[in-house]
Formats: structure tokens, sequence, C-alpha cells
């Protein structure tokens, strides 16, 4: 019981990372950011291959980070660069992932468990060597996510992420203020899928495996995450957009891991998601009262 | 000083929706002019402010600001020294951020935006200090989101915002349009207000004829692309509301509008 | 906020409740936790030989042993979710049908000693699934013996044309073994990859108008589950193509050497039987591949094509119609 929790809690963790991306494209940027089904699956194929190489385990998660920031770049430079509509642009850089990622790592790559992950290289197997494998990965998780989220929060305060709310809330006023909204918005999408692809980069950890269809969905799900976590705590001003989604996330996991414990066929699962979703957003909108633009 | 020289415009050229907006038009604003324009719809008001910002490509012609042609200039840059007001109140502000951000955006207009905090403390003095000329009690509500904000409110932030740094020009595009008469009126005095303290160049579009009368230095009046009425000086300062209604119905007749 | 609180923990707390229903009067009968990728023939197939298995080794559903059955739908966060289910309720033994849903257990189980079985996994080495407190039953293909099936039947043909998708490491497996050995048997392989199941159709199109002798299939998902579509434009164009499963000859292909995933499942049941009742530990049993292959035929096929069955293939065959 405890043990399920805790794992479960530990997907909503690493999972979050994901809804942070989702949340700066989605939330702040007004984006929809397709690219994300391409560079989760980008982020936990060069781990994996990197993991077999036998690269230190760490190094992995910067350098998912980059390889996802290039995604994020292409995206970018598609929409502002070439003109092309925001939702194709990410279409075509997913699509282009798809065969790159199979590129990089083949359809499947397991990585075997002589290898040492992030929850099981040192120093973390010295400091939190008294716990179990489960609680380390959720300790390791937290740590991430609130590193990432105290990062993020800092960096939405800086001048630069005040512009790059501002390109999301009103793109003409940065054109007014002598800034080039299209360099705005790459950096946003850089910024974003690079959180995404070290998200595919934990699971690769935390599954020891990478697939290539791993990514079909993603999208959706961090879309559900950052609706939920945003509408529960709509009202509550000062809850930072950045813990909504984190609780989003854990909540979305939480629904599932009780539909599989209630034994729901799985055809039924992505109807529970629906259901959920529609839930959550209508509740929303009976309580509203906010600013937002979004549901 | 700004200059327009020999400026062509021609929309769809080349299919049946040819309209030539624009044939060989020039215009000088001196520094120091609040130039008010009026005309119908599709008198080119809007365009001309368009190819000044450079939303609009044009055809021929050039565009100089004190005598540096700013042609090849992306929209963007040509806002470093530029500032506009338009017509909708949200596009001047940030819905989803406070006052207090707003006013620190406008207030690091054209510089570097790093990774140094994006609200400066020290600066919120100043800030207060502009908005409490508003006279609208906003200096109360530095950390209230502008989306709270009525209309009108939001459109006195807009201007304090554009005229927050130095600027060669001001550009006020039917910048009451939207506002109910009363609002109207207490923008449009303290767009004269800030104009005057700050000595700026404007050029205003409006479909008010009175404040185009009342207000500015200079009166342009625009049909089909030209230049029909140019008053300024004593001549504008005498100018009463019912003169140029007359030459406006005149015009408006012939477009059958 | 206290609201919001409130309301994240309600979701937690009703969490709770259901996994505390689920945790009273558990232990006394062993549970094996079947987490199967998806929906699918040959998956079902499995499991039900699966149970068989057990059944044959004396092993009786609610007395011996329960089952709790889970269904990813073919995605690969609820494998996850499921694996770690099944982990935290220490399960007595987990059985992956399908490669990403025993990596999930498996991974599940890292720091535990829950045996994990699996099956239909075509390279269970590649898929690290080789060591630990693990084991199963592979499917993977009868390539030659495919081979050995199409020359008899076709003894003029030189091309045969494989759609496979070039994510499906099965099929990317197979496909590799097909190139390898097709020259022993005199063939070319002409093989067009997709990547998703809607591009299945326009490359059977490609294959045909390139003048391929025959199709062969793979256990490939996406080309299975379009195969009626295929078969259709391939007998337009008079173009046998073999399965590579019963269930495949019994949609119209003309022949098969393949695997009965029943067969596949029983077989697994048994090794599982053997894990549960102590007399071995998972991680001292290798992997095993199924020992037979089935020959099925489709006579109707066959016929359509104005083919003939040759004497030696006739005897073994089974036929394989609706």
């Amino acid at each position: 019981m405890l043990d399920l929790i805790i794992s479960t809690v530990t997907q909503g963790f690493i999972y979050a990372l994901l809804s942070y991306g989702i949340y700066i494209t989605y939330k702040i940027l007004d984006f929809p950011d397709l690219t994300v089904d391409g560079s989760f699956p980008l982020g936990a194929a060069v781990t994996a291959v990197l993991l077999v190489k036998g690269v230190n385990p760490y190094l992995t998660l910067p350098l998912a980070m980059a390889v996802g920031a290039l995604a994020g770049l292409v995206t970018g430079v598609i929409h502002v660069c070439f003109g092309v509509r925001d939702l194709l642009a990410g279409i075509i850089t997913m699509t282009a992932l798809f065969s790159i990622n199979l590129q990089i790592a083949g359809s499947n790559l397991a990585v075997g468990r002589d290898v040492d992950t992030i929850f099981t290289a040192e120093p973390v197997a010295t400091v939190f060597g008294n716990f179990t494998l489960l609680q380390r990965k959720l300790i390791v998780a937290f740590l991430l996510v609130v590193i990432f989220k105290i990062l993020l929060d800092l960096y939405f305060k800086t001048k630069n992420g005040l512009l790059l709310r501002a390109v999301g809330d009103n793109d003409v006023l940065v054109t007014s203020l002598a800034k080039d909204k299209g360099k705005v918005k790459i950096l946003g999408l850089v910024i974003a899928n690079a959180l995404v692809a070290l998200c595919g980069c934990v699971v690769c950890h935390e599954q020891r495996s990478f697939s290539a269809t791993m990514g079909t969905g993603q999208m959706v799900f961090g879309l559900a995450t950052v609706i939920i976590g945003t509408t529960i705590f709509k009202k509550e001003g000062f809850v930072k957009g950045t813990t909504a989604v984190v609780v989003g996330s854990v909540i979305y996991k939480v629904c599932i891991q009780i539909a599989i414990s209630l034994g729901l066929p799985a055809n039924l699962l992505k109807l529970v998601t629906a259901v959920l979703f529609l839930v959550i957003l209508v509740v929303g909108n009976c309580q509203k009262g906010g600013t937002k633009k979004h549901a | 000083m700004l200059e327009m020289k020999h400026i062509s415009k021609i929309y769809n050229a080349g299919t049946v929706t040819e309209m030539c907006l624009f044939n060989d038009f020039n215009l000088t604003v001196g520094d120091g002019e609040f130039v008010s324009v009026v005309g119908s719809n599709g008198s080119g008001k809007t365009s001309m402010l368009n190819i000044i910002c450079g939303s609009i490509p044009i055809d021929k012609g050039q565009v100089l600001i004190n005598g540096e042609s700013i042609d090849r200039m992306k929209e963007f840059e040509r806002y470093r020294k530029m500032g506009r007001v338009y017509q909708n109140p949200a596009l001047g502000t940030c819905p989803n951020m406070t006052i207090l951000e707003n006013m620190s955006l406008a207030d690091h207009k054209g510089k570097h935006f790093g990774l140094s905090s994006g609200v400066n403390k020290a600066r919120a003095g100043y800030y207060k200090e502009q908005l409490a000329s508003l006279g609208l009690g906003l200096e109360d509500k530095m950390n209230v989101k502008l989306g709270a904000l009525s209309g009108g409110q939001r459109q006195a932030v807009s201007l304090v915002m554009a005229t927050l740094t130095p600027l060669d020009f001001l550009i006020l595009d039917e910048h009451t349009a939207a506002l109910d008469p009363h609002t109207a009126e207490i923008i449009m005095q303290l767009t004269d207000k800030v104009v005057k303290e700050k000595k700026l160049t404007a050029i205003m579009v409006t479909h008010n004829l009175r404040y185009a009368v009342e207000y500015g230095s200079r009166l342009l009046m625009m049909d089909k692309g030209h230049i029909v009425m140019d008053k300024s000086g004593e001549e504008k300062a005498n100018l009463v509301t019912d003169d140029i209604l007359h030459v406006f119905n005149q015009i408006s007749i012939e477009c059958g509008n | 906020m206290r609201k919001a609180m409130k309301r994240a923990l309600c979701a937690v707390v009703a969490m709770a409740m259901v996994f505390g229903m689920g945790a009273c009067g558990e232990k006394k009968i062993p549970v094996i936790g079947i987490s199967q990728y998806g929906e699918h023939g040959s998956l079902d197939n499995c499991r039900e030989g699966f149970l068989q298995g057990l059944a044959d080794a004396g092993l009786v559903e609610g007395t011996d042993f329960t089952v709790d059955y889970q269904n990813a739908g073919f995605d690969d966060n609820i494998c996850t979710q499921i694996g770690q289910n099944f982990s935290a309720k220490n399960v007595d033994l987990m059985c992956g049908i399908a490669t990403n849903a025993a990596t999930a257990c498996f991974a599940a189980a890292e720091d535990k000693d829950i045996p994990v079985i699996f099956t239909a996994i075509t390279d269970p080495v590649k898929a690290k699934l080789d060591s630990g407190n693990i084991t199963g039953t592979s499917d993977k293909l009868p390539v030659e013996a495919q081979l050995d099936l199409i020359r008899k039947m076709q003894p003029e043909a030189d091309t045969i044309g494989i759609i496979y998708t070039t994510s499906e490491p099965n099929s990317v497996s197979a496909i590799e073994e097909y190139q390898a050995k097709a020259g022993n048997y005199g063939f070319t392989v002409e093989a067009v990859g997709v990547t998703a199941q809607s591009e299945v159709t326009q490359a059977a199109d490609m294959l045909i108008s390139k003048g391929v002798d025959c199709f062969s299939n793979l256990t490939d998902n996406n080309v299975v589950g379009v195969l009626s579509s295929v078969l259709e434009k391939t007998n337009e164009a008079e173009i046998p193509v073999y399965g590579s499963e019963v269930e495949q000859v019994t949609l119209g292909c003309v022949a098969a050497a393949g695997i009965d995933y029943f067969e596949l499942g029983r077989q697994t049941g048994a090794m599982a039987a053997k894990v549960l009742k102590g007399e071995v530990k998972a991680s001292e049993i290798p992997y095993e591949t199924i020992a037979e292959y089935g020959i099925y035929i489709n006579s109707a096929a066959i016929a359509e094509m104005g083919m003939t069955v040759p004497a030696d293939i006739a005897e073994k065959a089974i036929e394989s119609q609706e």
C-alpha cells in the first residue's frame, strides 16, 4: 500500500518535469507544441545510448536537456523564420524526431541492471544508502522537481523571464518594447523542450529502457496535468504555476493508478482520463473569476 | 523629425481587387509637433501609421527619422525610439501581469533583457509617481493584474508605459475610440498633458473631430491617400469643429459614406 | 488555498481507500499479476494458453492461485504503472506479455525478488531480460521454415515482399534474419518500412507495383491490423501472401510456417507453474523458444491463386479456414 503510493507519487514527480515544459509552451507562450511527443523519447533515446556506453548517469541529464533544447530550437525556427503555423511546426519536428530517435537508439533499447542509473550510482547510493530503491527513486525525483521548480520560478522573475511571459500574454507589447517576439518564442520552446527531454531522460533511468513509441500521447498527458493543476489552484493566486502543475501531474498518475487498482479495463482508461479532464474543466468553469484566457 | 517621401502602396497588386492607396505620398512632421489626423474610413490614416511603424511594407518611397532612412529596419527595431498606443486597450499592456511588472517591462524598453531581477524595487517609487500623475489612484494598485482593470484604466497605463522611456515619436492610433465618452475625455486630457510635459513629437489618428480641433498643434485631413487639409500654427488655433465638419461631410458624400 | 489542499487531499484519500480495499483478504492464495501490452488476437491467445499451462500443471485458479489481469492498451506509461501496482502489492509472480509489458514489470521489480515470466518477446537478450529473476518464452519467428515453405509452394519465385514497422523491435530483428537467410533459399527480400498503420496499404501497393512474387508477413501489429485490406489488393494482383501464425491464415493468407500463440502461452504457463510451486527459481531456468512450429494452409486461398500444395507439405499441414 505504502509502496504503491510512493511509486505513484514518484511517477507524478518525474512526469512533472514534462508538465513544466508544457506549462511554458501552452500556458505561458500560448503555443500548442506537439514537438513534445518527439522530444520526450529523444531525451530517453540519448540517455539509453549514453548509459549503455557507460557514460556517467548524472551527465546524461544535461546532455538530454541539450538535445531537447535543440529540438525546441528547430520547431521555433520553423515557426518563426519560415512562418509555419505553430501546430504544424511542432508536427514537422515531431515526425522528424520519430525517425531520428530510431536512428539514435533503434526501436527499443534496454539498459541492463549492471548499469548504474541516477537512482543507483554514487553519490546517491551512499547518501541515501539506508533507503530502499523505491524510496530513493522518490527522493531523487522529488529533488529534481524541486530544483527545477526553484530555477524556473527564479527565471520567471528575471527580466528575460518577464519578457517570456509577456510574449504569451500580449506579443504586440513585446514588439512595442523593441524586442523581436520571434526570438523570445524560440527561447521559450528551447527551454520547454529541454525540460521535456529531461523528463524522457529520467523515465529512461527509471524504466531502464527506451522504446520508440514512448512519446505517443505525452503532449495530451502534459496538457491534462497543466489544466488539472492550474484549474485546482485558479483562485489561489499565490500558488505558483509550477507548483500547480506538479500537483496536477501527481493527481493524474494517482487517478490512473486508482483505475488500475479498481481493475478497469485498459480500453476504459482513456475514458477515465477524458472524464477526469471534463470534470475538472467544468468545475473550474463553474467557479470562474480569474483573468486567464484558457480554461 | 519624421519624413515620408514619395510613398507608394498598392494592395493586392496584379489582381482584380488591386487598390492603390498611396501614390507619391509626402509628409514631414517637425520636432515637437502634435499632429492630429482625421479622415473617413479607408482614407489611409491607419495605413500611414503602419507604414511608419513598419507593420506593412511599402512599394516605393522612403521613411526617414532625423534624416536617416528606417526602411531597412524591422518593425520591432523601429520601436526603439517610438511609442505606440493602440485603439484596443488590451494591446498596450499584459493582462496577466501586475502593474509593477508591466511598468518594469516598459522601463526596460530597448535594453537587454538578461537574467537580472525583472522588477527593480528601487524604481517602484518612480513608477508610482508616474501613475499618480494620472490621478486614477493606480499607484496604490501596483500588485494588481492589468486584466482586472477597466478599459480606461488600462489605456491610461498603456499611455504611461509607451512614454516611460525617451522617444523620438509617439503614435496614437485611435486610442480613445474604444472608450466611453467620459473616459475618452479623461484619456485625451492625459494624453495632452503627457505630450506637453515630455515635449513629445506625436501623431494622433482620431475619428473625433472635436479632439482633432481642440488638441494638437497641427491638423491633417486625409482622403483616398492624399492630404486634403493641412492646418497648423495660427490657422489651426482659430479652427472650429464646424469648419472641418463641412469639408469632412463633402468628402464622405463623395465616397458614398 | 485550504480549499485546494482539501481537493488534493480528497484524491489521495480516495486512492488510499481503493488500495485499502485491495489490500485486505490477500496473501493466503498466491497472486499472479498478468500485464498484457494490449488487446490483440495473438497476445490474447498467449494469455489463454498461459492459464491453460498452469491448469495442465495441476494448479487450479481460485484455490492454488488468483489472477490479477491488467491490459495497458498499448500505452507505455500505463505499462509502467501496472508494473508498479503489481510490485507494490507484492504479487507472487508477474507475467509480462509482449516486450514493453515485460520490461515495465521487470523494472518495477528491480529491488524486489518477485519472479517475472515473459512471453511473446522476440529477442529477450536484446531486451536485457535474460538475466535476473526472470525467464519466459520467445516468439521468434521460424524464418527458415517459412522460407523453405515458400520455396516449396512457389519453386519459380524470386522476390519476397515484406512490410514491417520500423519502430517494432520484433519486426526489425525478423527482417534482419530474413535478409540474412533468404539467399540460402534463392530469394531476395524487398522490405518496406512503415511508421504507422495508415501507411501499410500504400506500402502494399508499392510492393505490388514492384512485381514481387509473394508477400510474407511478420507478427507486425500494424500490418496484421489491416491484413484484410492488404489481402484485397494482393488477391486482385494474384500475389500469394504467407502469414506468420495461424490467425493470419484463417484470415486468407495461403499458408504459414508459424507459431501457435496458444501453445507458446501454454509452454510459458508450464514454466510459471514450476516457479510458483517452488520447484525452481525463475533465475535458474533459461528462456525458451517454442519447441515446434506448425504449417498452416488455407486451401480456398490456395485454389484462388491457382496454386497446388506439394505432397510433403499437404501431409503435415493443418487446414485453417474459417
